[in-house]
């Protein structure tokens, strides 16, 4: 079980990037939230989505296949949607 | 709610779903799995499942949070407790409720009444105004009725429940009436029910012929919107194929809505089975169900009743019934006319 340690430990680390990366991604988000609203734009813009996928899938180098990957950013786009939608500062 | 699209669902398609979830407020969370894309519609949006379920490229919607909001359990976890006086409806007890199916003469509900109080039944029931299949079968005495039933309660310490058929009956029934009684025809009589939530009585809601537990939830919800909190339901059997007896009697209604709503639940066996031969095998099996009361039409003379009398008990029946009731309640940790009666001091 000794063995497990260091690469637990290896996750953690690599955790606290992804928190802070998606965090400066979900920044992104909120700042596109905001010039949407300002300027009436939907905040779905589903061809935007379908881009954001593609490309991921393009730099995608495994060992997670395009389609993990896929599942994977369609929450954090789902995520980033909700963010847009609330960046209006109603809270709705 | 959980939107599953069509296999071949196009993106457009799914695209034109997302966005009209967003319009209805909801968050939606888009799940690609190996042959079908699921949408989940979550957060505080709110509009008809039905109008998603028309949209092409929809397979099926699946609505996750119930329509009635008041009636449910999640609104209020704990059972609610409706206290006439020291008759405790969905407590420990399980109280039953007995009587003829009207009130007929002076004589008839005072025999009745003698009979169900001797046995432990802790409520009168009996009808002034009866809802007949036929416009030409007795529709029930009014008001002189209702005074016979009342009258008859006090006398033997029983409360007394009645049915209140139309919303001009309300004030009047109410008078007599411990509790409202609203029949099965009557469940979807919205207009009733919004007038009965205005009451300060309790109310029985029976389910409809032909009712969903649901649509029966929702009916309770009316009463409930208007500020009457006092509402308990009646499984008193639903139509099916079968046709050897009167209804078809769902037990299962009772454990489902006891999980779904807080409401006390009471079960009527002879509505449910319209055979006397039937009714106490029913009503035993309601209670092991866990059925917060009974509600059981018994008749001094059933064989000259002027309605329901083929399932109306025999009072000997009706006591016998209740000394086996009184063995099948503790099974379940309930009890059952727990005051001794004279006669049956050994029931403490």
């Amino acid at each position: 079980m000794d063995g497990l340690i260091g690469f637990r430990q290896r996750i953690d680390e690599i955790d606290e990037q992804l928190v802070a990366l998606l965090n400066a991604r979900a920044e992104q988000a909120q700042a596109i939230g905001r010039i949407k609203h300002a300027s009436g734009e939907a905040v779905y813009q589903p061809a935007r989505e379908a881009e954001v996928l593609a490309h991921v899938r393009q730099v995608n180098q495994g060992p997670l296949d395009d389609a993990a990957m896929t599942r994977l950013f369609e929450r954090i786009i789902d995520e980033a949607r909700r963010l847009e939608r609330l960046a209006d500062g109603s809270g709705r | 709610m959980v939107v599953i699209m069509k296999e071949r669902a196009s993106e457009p398609q799914i695209q034109a779903v997302i966005a009209q979830l967003m319009d209805m407020g909801y968050d939606v969370h888009r799940s690609t799995g190996a042959n079908r894309i699921v949408l989940g519609a979550v957060g505080g949006g709110h509009g008809d499942p039905q109008i998603v379920e028309v949209q092409d490229g929809v397979q099926e919607v699946h609505r996750i949070s119930v329509p009635y909001k008041l009636a449910s359990r999640t609104f209020r976890p704990e059972n609610t407790v409706i206290a006439i006086d020291d008759v405790r409806i969905g407590g420990d007890e399980v109280i039953v409720m007995a009587g003829p199916c009207s009130a007929e003469s002076e004589e008839q509900v005072e025999a009745s009444a003698a009979a169900v109080k001797r046995a432990g039944a802790k409520v009168l029931r009996g009808g002034a105004f009866k809802p007949r299949s036929s416009p030409y079968s007795f529709q029930g005495l009014g008001e002189p009725g209702l005074r016979m039933l009342r009258a008859a309660a006090d006398r033997h310490g029983l409360k007394l429940i009645t049915e209140v058929m139309e919303i001009s009956q309300i004030e009047l029934v109410a008078k007599y009436a411990h509790v409202l009684q609203v029949g099965a025809r009557n469940m979807q009589n919205y207009s009733l029910l919004r007038e009965l939530g205005k009451a300060r009585a309790p109310v029985m809601i029976k389910r409809g012929i032909s009712a969903t537990i649901e649509e029966w939830l929702m009916s309770a919800e009316y009463v409930l919107a208007g500020g009457n909190t006092q509402v308990m339901l009646c499984e008193r059997g639903i139509r099916t194929f079968e046709t050897y007896t009167r209804n078809t009697f769902d037990i299962s209604a009772i454990p489902v809505v006891q999980q779904l709503s807080h409401l006390p639940v009471i079960a009527d066996p002879s509505h449910g089975t319209g055979r006397r031969d039937k009714v106490a095998p029913m009503a035993r099996a309601a209670v092991a169900a866990g059925a917060d009361g009974l509600i059981i039409e018994v008749h001094c003379d059933p064989d000259h009743a002027k309605s329901d009398g083929a399932q109306s008990m025999f009072p000997a029946q009706f006591e016998r019934l209740m000394a086996e009731l009184r063995i099948i309640a503790p099974a379940i940790g309930r009890s059952l006319c727990v005051e001794p009666v004279a006669r049956r001091g050994w029931n403490r």
